[in-house]
């Protein structure tokens, strides 16, 4: 069984954990056109290398996020989110608006 | 009067079908068995290898940037660190889940009665929620001189005292059920309590029974402990 070291619980079997997708920056929602939205939302850049994604504990709800290298499989290194993500993000109304009146 | 059944009663334990047959006693609107049917129900049975169903005694959880401080307030000791459990004078469990989330378990000796006296504090005005536990998730306690041999068999992590003392949490999967196990003392039985999710409790159920089996694990009710 391969081993995921959880920065809340420890090393634990990778079946406890769900794959999140890549970390990414959010475009400005209110700015941005369509097509960069859907690059966030939905495509992935499936590089070889080492890459950064979202995991979860599922045992304990907890969110985390993981360096991997996609060829090897190799687990560089698990970390908080709050390493990156430090500040609430707040959605402003004009983006409500714009989605009711789309 | 008649005796206490689960069916008499709206709160129901989530293993109720498996204590047919169990003496019953009221505890804050629910059945909890007192002894079983066909077990020893005695204190030497809890030393050896035993299952004790707590899931209708009170708990509740509390989660946010707050939810630290709303505990302190009400005089509870706070675990210093995540996955760490406390335990009060009175004998409730504090449990550190997180940074930000705590669960209180209720005692057994006062029927969850500081669960209730928490529960009657308000909440912070900001940034803490309550978290439904008693509702989402049921209350095993493995007790006995055999628990890290039994889980051995079920779970993955090494539970054993040296990386595992009195105090621990272990959030984890237990016979592919996702759990939390804490490691503390039953009325000085050396105690697991399994908390995981309500709908898997009858499987956890028969799985530790199971699992019990070669170490002479029995169910057990409460009397064996007070």
């Amino acid at each position: 069984m391969k081993i995921m070291p959880c920065p809340l619980n420890g090393p634990r079997n990778i079946s406890e954990f769900v794959h999140g997708g890549e970390v990414r920056d959010m475009p400005n929602p209110t700015t941005c056109t369509d097509r960069e939205w859907a690059e966030y939302v939905f495509y992935s850049d499936n590089q070889a290398g080492i890459v950064t994604e979202w995991w979860l504990h599922a045992a304990s709800g907890y969110w985390f996020i993981a360096e991997r290298h996609t060829v090897t499989d190799e687990i560089i290194r698990t970390y908080d989110p709050s390493e990156i993500f430090n500040q609430r993000v707040e959605f402003s109304d004009e983006t409500t608006a714009k989605e009711v009146g789309a | 009067m008649s005796a206490t059944s689960p069916e008499s009663l709206s709160k129901r334990s989530f293993v109720y079908r498996q204590l047919a047959g169990a003496s019953f006693r009221d505890i804050a609107g629910g059945a909890m068995a007192t002894g079983v049917a066909e077990g020893n129900n005695n204190r030497s049975q809890a030393e050896q290898s035993a299952l004790l169903d707590l899931s209708v005694l009170p708990r509740t959880g509390f989660r946010g940037l707050t939810a630290a401080a709303h505990l302190q307030a009400a005089g509870l000791p706070i675990p210093a660190r995540p996955n760490q459990a406390s335990v009060t004078g009175s004998g409730e469990l504090v449990l550190r889940l997180s940074q930000k989330e705590f669960w209180l378990l209720g005692a057994l000796s006062d029927s969850g009665a500081g669960v209730d006296a928490l529960n009657q504090r308000g909440l912070p005005a900001a940034d803490c929620y309550s978290l439904y536990c008693q509702d989402s998730h049921a209350w095993l306690a493995l007790t006995g001189a055999h628990l890290p041999a039994t889980l051995a068999k079920v779970c993955g992590v090494d539970l054993r005292e040296a990386s595992f003392p009195l105090g621990s949490i272990a959030q984890t999967s237990v016979a592919r059920v996702n759990v939390v196990i804490v490691h503390h003392q039953l009325a000085g039985v050396p105690c697991f309590s399994i908390l995981c999710d309500s709908a898997a409790a009858e499987y956890l159920w028969e799985s530790l029974l199971d699992a019990m089996g070669e170490f002479g694990g029995e169910v057990i009710g409460s009397n064996a402990l007070l």
